[in-house]
């Protein structure tokens, strides 16, 4: 008796595992036979994304998935994502290239002569990565920097730099505000909003070598340049010309409440400015010491190809679709405006009829794209750090000081 | 089954329930619910078995098999001594799980150079290398490209970007395609006479074949599509030999080895991107030992971890437990409400307080100065920007204490504090020698488990200071960092960016700290029991 019972189990048991596993199998099998893309993209892009994939999709039969991803996870997930679940195409900064590069994770891109001329070289140089070969990891899609933003009823544009010190400071007199200009730093550092006072002091991150690739044992954090104009940081801070305590949120505030005359961001706070109602006017950066421009970061942001499209069986459909399709003008202008970013195509560029964004664009010029090698992960922290310690109002210890212990510092971990 | 009669004991509500329960999932129904989770695990088995073979992962699948048929064998084969089993059997499938298989992997981990430029297997790293090397030739030219087929043969039909010419490429090489027998449309040939041009749904599916298809055009140079519309002529700058492992640059001669360490390296010492990943022994455990840029930042990380989690958990406790005494009077007023709103911060996500602290905290905006008169630099200097750290986290943490200790306060007999009293005490007598001690024998336990939690809370520095502010001399960590924070920024700032398996080796150290202290306490507090 005990013997039929235990066959019963035994036969029950079988019965349910393999009506489960021909369930899995046959799942399994039908949504191979579909040929899929799958696309990493953040909040902002997913919708624009989607509408330029499928409308690309569509006659060759193929179905896009178009996955909400951080920007930011988008870079550290490449590396530990699992092969049946990554995705064949991302986006992701210029700035990520030389890492993701490094790493074999992306692949290169050949797009058409034609295609090519359609956008500014700078744009196609900061995706581009290589010690020996240089070659072009992505398909640039939207261009972004940082620009000064001036309170018009408080003060003019400024022809100069002492104009703007001048009217940065009777303008905080007036308002008691704590500082003249508005830079968003931190206890941690922004080297990216401090940059344009960086570069224009004669300060430079990486210099090129003979082939004209970042080389990254020249580095310029306290080059000889920079600090004989150094002592002027100080001297900034002195007068709270400008403070590092000043956050991105405390930066915004200052502005759209009035309260002070500049203020340097991006274009991802336009529209807090314009809900505010004050008068603005967008400008490039006005030199501070003769002969050295001051100019900003420039931000690429565009596709790139996975190594998991080529096992996936969709490499030349993903290349297509990114060095191809997107970097046309009209899939410019869908996946740039998005997130109200300027397209990097130059056709695509002339249709914005945004002045805003055209202003932004106009600033600019002369930016140095962020340095796309992996050793910039040695550069931010440090030279945002050097700028806090200078900038922190009292205690704050002297530039040059400061700036040579982070060039030390970077030099040390970069190795 | 039924010879003694069961005794109801009043005292218990329902006692029937229990019993009912146990009656109904013992018949047929517990066994069915038992063959329904057992047949989805063995599913689930076979699946998982199915996958690991088909990536040749032996091991895995094998231990999988075992693990199963251990599982069904306890629960299915009737005999007394498999009943512990039944019970020891899910715990162990838990622990090995959650516990021995992330510590392996992490230990799997610290012995790699899993890093930036170390990422992929050495075979995925000798054909990127092999694609990263090809470039277009000085007098290279570009095509405007049509997959077709010819007797069932993928072809690319070409239109030479620069003069028009018209070009059939298979694998034997470029044919030129009379002009009379192609249309061409925009620049691209879309119809050609004898072939199928591949278009709409049919492009989805020769990516393997349009891969595969290379064109050679004399020497070593080739035409290979790139995308779906577009072809180019490439020449390979390296040469792998297979024999010797070795790559060759086919002009300089330089010969590149596989150095032991995951990449392909001249005897100039030049390395080929990208590299793979290797094990490289205890290569990361010296590392943290020797290299300036980790060790002797150590000391100092270590000195402030210990002395910020000691202090956290401290203060925590002290004032947690003088709340929790000061509310313990049971004639108190609203005693409910204080207690609720007391355990308050400890309702929200602990990151959030963070961020809000952080803005409260800000030495020129922040509402504290502005409130106290004050202009303390809370965060920006390293002296005020480890209090801040400690008063965040202790306002995070004591109303955890504030719960134990006045639950634990129930717990000390009403008469032992009476007896003490009678023995003419006085209140604070009372307190140290008779509630303390009592309480301690509860909350030393949860005091150790809670000083091992606090040296790890990476969100409290994070979020409030990231680890700054950083003197001139400090580079990878800050002064507010403590070993965790700084094994991320080990991990994700320093060098070329991602560093796993130095992060791995410091992290085996940290636990190897946390789990000494924890041992030490634990033997130290055992004196506390025999208080009991």
């Amino acid at each position: 008796m005990l013997s039929t019972r235990r066959l019963r189990v035994v036969a029950g048991l079988a019965v349910t595992a393999i009506a489960a596993v021909v369930a899995v199998s046959s799942g399994s099998s039908a949504t191979n036979q579909a040929t899929k893309l799958v696309i990493w993209a953040d909040a902002d892009r997913v919708p624009a994304v989607t509408q330029v994939a499928n409308a690309w999709a569509a006659p060759k039969g193929v179905t896009v998935q178009v996955v909400q991803k951080n920007f930011g996870d988008i870079r550290s997930q490449l590396n530990t994502v699992a092969a049946e679940t990554a995705p064949d195409v991302i986006v992701g900064a210029h700035d990520w290239v030389g890492e993701l590069s490094a790493n074999g994770s992306v692949l290169p891109l050949s797009p058409s002569a034609a295609t090519k001329k359609q956008f500014p070289a700078y744009a196609l140089n900061s995706f581009s990565y290589g010690i020996a070969v240089k070659k072009l990891y992505g398909a640039p899609v939207a261009l972004e920097n940082i620009a000064l933003v001036t309170n018009t009823a408080l003060a003019k544009v400024p022809t100069s730099f002492a104009d703007m010190e001048k009217q940065a400071l009777a303008a905080k007199k007036k308002t008691k505000a704590q500082v003249g200009i508005a830079v968003q730093q931190g206890s941690g550092g922004d080297a990216y909003h401090m940059y344009p006072f960086f570069s224009g002091l004669g300060g430079y991150i990486f210099g090129t070598n003979a082939v004209g690739n970042l080389d990254p044992s020249n580095i310029g954090v306290a080059n000889a340049k920079f600090l004989k104009n150094a002592p002027l940081i100080d001297r900034w801070n002195k007068e709270a010309l400008i403070r590092s305590q000043v956050a991105w949120d405390t930066g915004r505030d200052l502005f759209t409440k009035g309260k002070v005359a500049y203020y340097i961001t991006g274009p991802w706070f336009l529209s807090d400015i314009q809900k505010s109602g004050v008068k603005y006017a967008i400008s490039g950066f006005p030199q501070i010491v003769p002969g050295i421009k001051s100019v900003p970061f420039l931000g690429v942001q565009g596709f790139m190809v996975t190594k998991f499209s080529a096992p996936h069986g969709v490499e030349s459909l993903a290349k297509d679709l990114v060095a191809n399709y997107m970097m046309q003008p009209s899939a410019q202008l869908a996946l740039a405006l998005s997130n109200g970013r300027f397209p990097a195509n130059l056709k695509a560029g002339a249709q914005v009829k945004d002045k805003d964004l055209k202003a932004f664009g106009k600033a600019s010029a002369g930016g140095v794209p962020m340095p796309n090698i992996p050793q910039m992960a040695s550069v931010w922290g440090d030279l945002g750090a050097a700028w806090v310690r200078s900038t922190k109002g009292a205690g704050a210890i002297p530039a040059r000081r400061s700036f040579l212990g982070a060039q030390k510092s970077i030099a040390q971990k970069i190795g | 089954m039924t010879s003694v009669p069961i005794v109801a004991d009043t005292a218990v509500p329902n006692p029937s329930l229990l019993a009912r329960a146990i009656g109904f999932f013992s018949g047929p129904v517990g066994l069915a619910i038992k063959l329904i989770l057992l047949g989805a695990l063995n599913a689930l088995a076979i699946w998982a078995i199915g996958v690991l073979l088909s990536e040749e992962k032996w091991i895995a699948a094998l231990a999988i098999a075992a693990a199963t048929l251990v599982i069904d064998l306890v629960y299915l084969v009737p005999s007394r001594r498999l009943i512990p089993l039944k019970f020891l059997v899910p715990g162990t499938v838990f622990l090995v799980a959650f516990v021995v298989i992330p510590i392996i992997s992490n230990a799997n981990i610290a012995l790699s150079n899993w890093s930036t430029g170390h990422n992929l297997s050495k075979d995925e790293a000798i054909v990127a290398i092999e694609e990263v090397s090809l470039v277009a030739p000085a007098d290279g030219t570009t095509y405007t490209a049509t997959p077709a087929t010819k007797d069932g043969e993928l072809v690319l039909l070409l239109v030479d970007d620069v003069d028009g010419g018209l070009y059939v490429g298979s694998e034997d090489g470029l044919e030129p395609l009379p002009p009379e027998a192609a249309r061409v449309d925009a620049g691209a040939i879309v119809a050609a006479e004898g072939y199928d041009v591949v278009q709409g749904e049919g492009l989805a599916g020769i990516d393997a074949a349009l891969r595969g298809l290379v064109i050679p055009t004399g020497g070593d140079t080739f035409v290979r599509a790139e995308g779906l519309t577009l072809a180019i002529e490439l020449q390979p700058t390296l040469e792998y030999d297979e024999a010797t492992d070795t790559f060759t640059n086919i002009e300089t001669g330089v010969v590149y080895k596989d150095n032991g360490e995951g990449s392909y390296e001249s005897a100039a010492g030049e390395a080929l991107e990208p590299g793979w990943r290797t094990y490289v022994g205890f290569e990361n455990f010296s590392t943290i030992l020797t290299d300036p840029l980790v060790r002797d930042p150590f000391v100092r990380v270590f000195v402030w971890t210990f002395s910020y989690a000691f202090l956290s958990v401290f203060i925590q406790f002290a004032i947690g437990l003088f709340l929790a005494i000061v509310l313990n009077k049971p004639d108190l007023k609203l005693q409910r409400i204080q207690r609720a709103f007391l355990v308050l911060p400890f309702a929200i996500p602990a990151f959030l307080s963070v961020l809000v602290w952080q803005g409260l905290l800000n030495d020129e905006f922040g509402v504290i100065n502005e409130t106290l008169g004050t202009s303390v630099p809370w965060l920006f200097d390293p002296t005020w920007a480890k209090v801040s750290c400690i008063l965040v986290n202790v306002w995070i943490g004591f109303p955890y204490w504030f719960l134990v200790c006045t639950a634990a306060l129930q717990a000390v007999p009403e008469e032992l504090t009476e007896a003490a009293r009678v023995d003419g005490a006085g209140p604070l007598q009372v307190f140290r020698r008779v509630t303390l001690p009592l309480l301690l024998v509860v909350t030393a336990p949860l005091l150790i488990a809670s000083f091992a939690f606090n040296f790890n809370v990476f969100n409290n520095i994070y979020f409030l200071t990231g680890g700054g502010p950083y003197g001139v001399e400090q580079s990878v960590a800050g002064s507010t960092d403590i070993l965790i924070s700084y094994t991320y920024k080990l991990a994700f700032s320093a060098g070329q960016g991602a560093q796993y398996g130095l992060a791995a080796a410091v992290s085996i150290f940290i636990f190897f700290i946390v789990a000494g202290i924890s041992a030490i306490s634990f033997w130290r507090t055992k004196g506390l029991e025999t208080i009991r």
